[in-house]
């Protein structure tokens, strides 16, 4: 009994100490990926991964590792594990994809269906759900990677604070690949995803060495809009703050609208100089859906209810008199609802897809009767009215009242 | 089973842990509410509704439990039966609780090939995993009951702490509409599916004997429910409102998605190591009993000591998951293998007891007599 007891305390300590050692993966053996590309290449799919290359050392100037930190390497075949196989025979470690922080899909396979081929990013336990996905609008997804034109040496890095800067300017959509599968399974709310393109810039020191990926640099700015998992159509960046707005993702950004002409007594409501425009910094926004038959059409509404700062004022406005706050208010409110109302239309006029999730909304306050509609929801929705309000309440003037342009009154 | 001494006995609070970690653990790993009627947003309230199902599916067992206290399942299946029918129904329980041994072993070794080990063999995998849960079977009851009192605990916080973390990913609005797409029929059918599954109350069944207050078996029974539906309710919503419930249906492992998806902050994440930690603790426990339970039912079948069954049932047990689980996966083919576990549960919990209630009020002079 007693050596029964001690064969079975060996036999577990050996067995809690030794069974990861059968999986084992040196550091050394892996490429850790932390962008992946998704393209169709005629009838097969390309992977593109930017691989991490740990022989670049920044201290020596990279000169230890030919070329930048991180490398490239591309598979092909039938489906995207096909496409991650074909790799090894042509990229001398195994792609760890754990890290990856973003996939990119090219545009021709996102309009010719992303639903089907994101299945193993899924099934794959090295994926994480949480990476974003964007959309290389008008390219490839290879022609979007390697280039990075911020500080960051790490391109896979400069995209992700690109992701990460858009609580500051919501007018790129920040999606991850669980959020899209929500989207995909949801009734009533059709799926959309970021995007990134490829930009030419402006050349402003001549001496810097001229080289293709220093011409471009990178936008995330606009959003792409899916039919039942493919690429339909992209709304701009002032469209996707809306649809930000509509969709409760605001979590920061500025608003511009046209600065109220009260001080010199103008009769019109806003300036009409366009060139006077201010902004308020958002500091927090609650958006509240709702659906309503009236007269048996549906009508869609939107209540957003916003708290921010004015963040510069343009033209000749008083802002420490309360009236003229109140002015300030009502203008930034008028902008966001136009610009809601603009999106909306466009959106309706031209997809006829209900990427704002209002039947979502409807399926709640009605669920009997969303039975009847839902197979037809979209062309519900593109014929909806809608309703837009917008209250906003300003809390800061920043460090100034007055704006600089104008001498206070004595 | 009367000459169990009094340090053998377990304490009240030792078996509520045990038989809440052990109702958790299903709930923890299937989520099978996502996969009967009506699976939709009112998954939660079908979980809610089978408390009472639970109940009343229980109660024969729960009955003859506190009139037999002194005896295990097996024990007073015999004396309401008879030698012959109660040799029978012995051996039925027998092949309900190993069945229920190697499907918890099967998952694991599934979850754990998933999860951590994609190129561990299953034989590895399942043997490292039956070694340490023999260890602990060897150690009687007792001593597992205390293992459990030390661990399950642990376990049951680091639920509580991924629900917790999971807050920012929760969309409430997944809950709605409430009662609205289902029906009562869908609701009640959902409900009474998820009753006839609880088959901890044949492990507490045969635990019976071991209380140090047999008399506490009804408040044991209530407080396990309880503790146990209400953490499993917990789950459902959690996993609910982070995944949806469409993706939820298509998931082998819905909790382990869920903490894959847990951050803190930016940086910190990996979250699902810490959930497979707690997880192969939670579980090792459950086999364990599994495997002690299914022993002490061959004991009293048999008549020799439950330990010398340990390392047979488990060499059995291993040779039939390394069988089976090299062909096919057991989560996967979830409908085939929940129907044969229903059908089962439905003997094992309802069916069964039911006989044997009616034949203890028909004999129950004779047994008071002690011709039984």
């Amino acid at each position: 009994m007693k050596w029964n007891t001690i064969f079975l305390i060996v036999c577990t300590m050996l067995g809690i100490f030794l069974i990861g050692c059968w999986n084992a993966r040196e550091l050394n053996e892996l490429g850790i990926s932390l962008v992946m590309g998704l393209d169709e290449e005629g009838d097969d799919i390309l992977l593109t991964a930017e691989v991490v290359d740990p022989s670049f050392t920044q201290k020596d100037g990279g000169s230890v590792g030919q070329g930048g930190p991180v490398k490239y390497v591309q598979g092909t075949g039938c489906n995207v594990f096909e496409a991650f196989r074909d790799v090894v025979l042509k990229f001398d470690r195994r792609l760890f994809v754990s890290h990856n922080k973003v996939v990119i899909i090219g545009e021709d396979l996102a309009k010719n269906g992303v639903a089907e081929h994101i299945d193993e990013l899924f099934r794959d336990r090295e994926q994480r759900e949480t990476a974003h996905v964007l959309i290389a609008k008008g390219a490839k997804a290879y022609e979007v990677m390697g280039i990075s034109s911020g500080l960051e040496s790490i391109p896979a890095n400069y995209i992700s604070n690109l992701i990460k800067n858009i609580k500051e300017n919501p007018k790129a959509m920040d999606m991850n690949m669980i959020e899209n599968l929500k989207h995909f399974y949801h009734e009533g709310h059709q799926s959309i995803m970021g995007v990134i393109e490829k930009r030419g810039i402006g050349q402003i020191d001549k001496m810097v060495e001229e080289t293709d990926i220093q011409d471009y640099e990178l936008s995330i700015i606009g959003s792409a809009i899916f039919d039942e998992g493919s690429l339909v159509g992209y709304l701009n960046g002032n469209d996707t703050k809306a649809l930000n707005f509509i969709m409760d993702r605001i979590e920061g950004g500025i608003i511009t609208f046209p600065t109220p002409d009260s001080a010199l007594g103008s009769k019109s409501e806003f300036s009409s100089k366009h060139r006077e425009l201010s902004s308020v910094v958002i500091i927090n926004s609650k958006t509240k859906n709702d659906v309503k038959i009236k007269d048996g059409n549906v009508v869609l509404s939107t209540k957003i209810r916003l708290r921010g700062s004015i963040g510069e004022v343009v033209g000749n406005i008083d802002i420490s008199k309360e009236e003229n706050l109140k002015q300030m208010e009502k203008a930034c409110s008028k902008s966001i609802e136009e610009g809601i109302k603009t999106a909306i239309t466009k959106v309706q006029k031209q997809f006829g897809l209900d990427v704002f999730g209002y039947g979502l909304v409807f399926h709640r306050k009605y669920p009997k009767k969303w039975m009847g509609i839902k197979e037809n929801w979209d062309q519900v929705f593109s014929k909806a009215d809608f309703e837009v309000e917008v209250k906003t309440d300003i809390i800061r003037t920043g460090l100034i009242n007055t704006p600089v342009i104008r001498k206070k009154e004595r | 089973m009367n000459n169990i001494g009094k340090k053998d006995r377990v304490s009240c609070y030792q078996v509520v842990l045990l038989i809440t970690v052990y109702e958790v653990m299903t709930r923890l790993t299937y989520l099978s509410v996502a996969s009967i009627p009506p699976a939709n947003q009112d998954m939660w309230i079908v979980s809610l509704t089978s408390i009472p199902y639970i109940i009343l599916f229980c109660s024969p067992l729960l009955y003859l439990g506190n009139r037999f206290n002194n005896l295990t399942l097996l024990g007073y299946a015999n004396r309401i039966m008879g030698r012959i029918l109660g040799k029978i129904i012995g051996i039925f329980y027998t092949i309900f609780l190993f069945i229920g041994l190697m499907l918890l072993l099967g998952v694991l070794v599934e979850i754990l090939n998933s999860s951590l080990f994609p190129e561990t063999p299953t034989y590895v995998t399942a043997s490292i995993m039956l070694i340490t849960c023999i260890y602990i079977s060897y150690g009687g009851f007792k001593n597992m009951a205390r293992l459990g009192e030390i661990t399950i605990p642990f376990v049951i916080i680091m639920i509580f702490l991924f629900i917790a973390l999971g807050y920012k990913n929760y969309d409430f609005k997944e809950l709605l509409p409430v009662l609205k797409d289902s029906t009562y029929k869908q609701i009640n059918a959902g409900a009474i599916n998820i009753g006839i599954r609880f088959s901890e109350i044949t492990i507490l069944a045969m635990m019976t004997p071991y209380l140090e207050v047999r008399e506490d078996l009804n408040r044991i029974f209530f407080r396990s429910l309880m503790y146990s539906m209400g953490i499993s309710i917990l789950i459902v919503v959690a996993v609910q409102l982070s995944l949806g419930i469409e993706f939820v249906k298509h998931i082998n492992f819905p909790f382990l998605t869920f903490t894959r998806l847990l951050a803190l902050g930016r940086d910190i994440q990996g979250f699902d190591s810490l959930y497979i930690i707690s997880w192969i603790m939670g579980n090792v426990i459950k086999i364990s009993g599994y495997l002690y339970f299914t022993t002490l039912a061959l004991e009293e079948i048999i008549g020799r000591r439950n330990q010398d069954f340990i390392i047979p049932v488990s060499v059995i047990a291993l040779i039939l998951i390394i069988l089976i689980k090299d062909r096919r996966p057991i989560l996967a083919a979830t409908r085939s293998m929940q129907r044969f576990m229903f059908i089962l549960s439905v003997i094992a919990i309802l069916i069964i007891p039911l006989i044997m209630l009616v034949a203890y009020f028909f004999r129950r002079n004779s047994l008071k007599q002690g011709k039984g």
